[in-house]
């Protein structure tokens, strides 16, 4: 007998599965090199999902969860968005299929793109400096809170999930050259560690003007950078 | 899909302060901590009743905290386990007979597994987890079991007659 599954209300425990089965979407697409665009949307799209389930409950702990992971949306998602038009102006189309194709690595051609996402991978990855999503139980749990069972498992394997979303974007950086991407993801996988291990959590507000006055200026430079093909 | 078998494996603690001195939290959290690390056996110190498994009280209950006692315990789904930690959550240790605290968690909520000691040692709440698991295993078997009847009912003049299979299942059997 599994452990006993305490339902909060129908439409929360549909909305944790909906968030599941988006984020497998969004990482087949990223796997297989379809549209840039259509994976960041379906990746928005999970996560919009779990915040309306943390809405959906009358857990104020719940609501503090959701508030907080929307807020942590607004940090990354744009330099994710710029990131992508970054890519188009290199390659000429919103494809992946076409960065993993390319004989340049994109490391080569966007290093700012490159700084960017690393700057703004710990927000997605709900690490140390910026966890302010779950705060590492100081929030009680973040938006997940109301889940249990089977229905908490599903948002559990959707956090795994999400790190091969986040390593995989790091891996396209390495273009046609597969061992140049495996290294990054090696690089950035102790990057993210020695980060979590070493540094104290900073408050939503830091965190915002951190992500929208550094990392998304980097991303812009960037942008004009590989627009007028500088380097 | 079977969550059992991984749930074995991985236990979730709560952890519930129920108004001790914090001699034993400070223990559960060595355990918790570098040298006894008691995560590398998947046991994750989660802050929500939600999605525990074992319960780990300490302190006397006192009269404030008993409400909430209660109500934590009432918020974690089956199967589930509790282990008292501490002499004062057993019986009331060096607080039996105050004014504010009544001596004993399992006068409030069943409770599976006693750790003495006042404080108790890390290899002491180590060891009763591992108890607890036992329990939380055998539990999870019993469920299954109130729900799949040996016997099927009798029926006597046209009425089901249930209660020589009720006697089967007395309730300590199936819930602790
Ligand atoms: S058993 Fe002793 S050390 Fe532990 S909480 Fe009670 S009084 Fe404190």
């Amino acid at each position: 007998m599994d452990k006993r599954k305490m339902i909060v209300h129908s439409t929360h425990a549909f909305l944790g599965i909906v968030h599941f089965i988006s984020l497998w979407f969004a990482l087949a697409i990223l796997i297989t090199g379809g549209d840039f665009i259509l994976v960041i949307f379906l990746h928005l799209l999970s996560t919009a999902v779990i915040i309306l389930a943390g809405f959906s409950t009358h857990s104020i702990f719940s609501h503090l969860g959701a508030n907080r992971t929307a807020i942590s949306i607004l940090a990354y998602e744009p330099v994710l968005v710029i990131i992508a038009i970054s890519a188009f102006m290199l390659t000429g189309s919103f494809d992946i299929s076409a960065l993993y194709a390319s004989e340049v690595p994109p490391l080569y051609k966007m290093p700012l793109a490159f700084i960017a996402l690393l700057l703004i991978l710990p927000v997605k990855l709900k690490k140390s400096p910026f966890d302010v999503g779950e705060a590492h139980q100081e929030v009680v749990g973040g938006v997940e809170l109301e889940y249990s069972g089977i229905f908490y498992e599903a948002i559990y394997t959707a956090k795994w999930l999400d790190y091969v979303f986040c390593y995989l974007l790091v891996f396209l950086f390495g273009g046609s050259n597969i061992w140049l991407g495996l290294i990054l993801v090696v690089l950035t996988f102790i990057y993210i560690n020695a980060l979590d291990n070493s540094t104290a959590r900073v408050s939503y507000k830091q965190m915002l003007r951190f992500c929208l006055w550094v990392a998304l200026p980097l991303a812009f430079a960037n942008l004009l950078l590989t627009m007028f093909n500088i380097l | 899909m079977k969550l059992n078998k991984y749930r074995k494996k991985s236990p979730w603690i709560l952890h519930y302060n129920a108004g001790g001195c914090n001699g034993c939290d400070i223990e559960i959290l060595a355990c918790l901590g570098p040298k006894y690390d008691i995560e590398r056996f998947g046991m994750i110190n989660s802050g929500n009743p939600k999605q525990a498994d074992i319960m780990l009280v300490t302190g006397p209950v006192t009269k404030r905290s008993r409400e909430r006692l209660v109500d934590i315990y009432s918020q974690m789904p089956e199967p589930k386990v509790v282990v008292a930690c501490g002499s004062c959550t057993c019986t009331g240790g060096v607080f039996r007979g105050m004014y504010n605290c009544e001596g004993g968690v399992d006068q409030y909520i069943p409770v599976d597994v006693y750790v003495p000691g006042c404080g108790c040692r890390p290899e002491q709440i180590i060891a009763g987890v591992v108890e607890a698991l036992a329990k939380l295993e055998q539990k999870t078997k019993d469920i299954e079991k109130s729900i799949r009847l040996d016997r099927s009912p009798q029926i006597n003049n046209g009425q089901m007659d249930r209660r020589e299979i009720a006697v089967e299942i007395a309730p300590g059997k199936v819930f602790g």
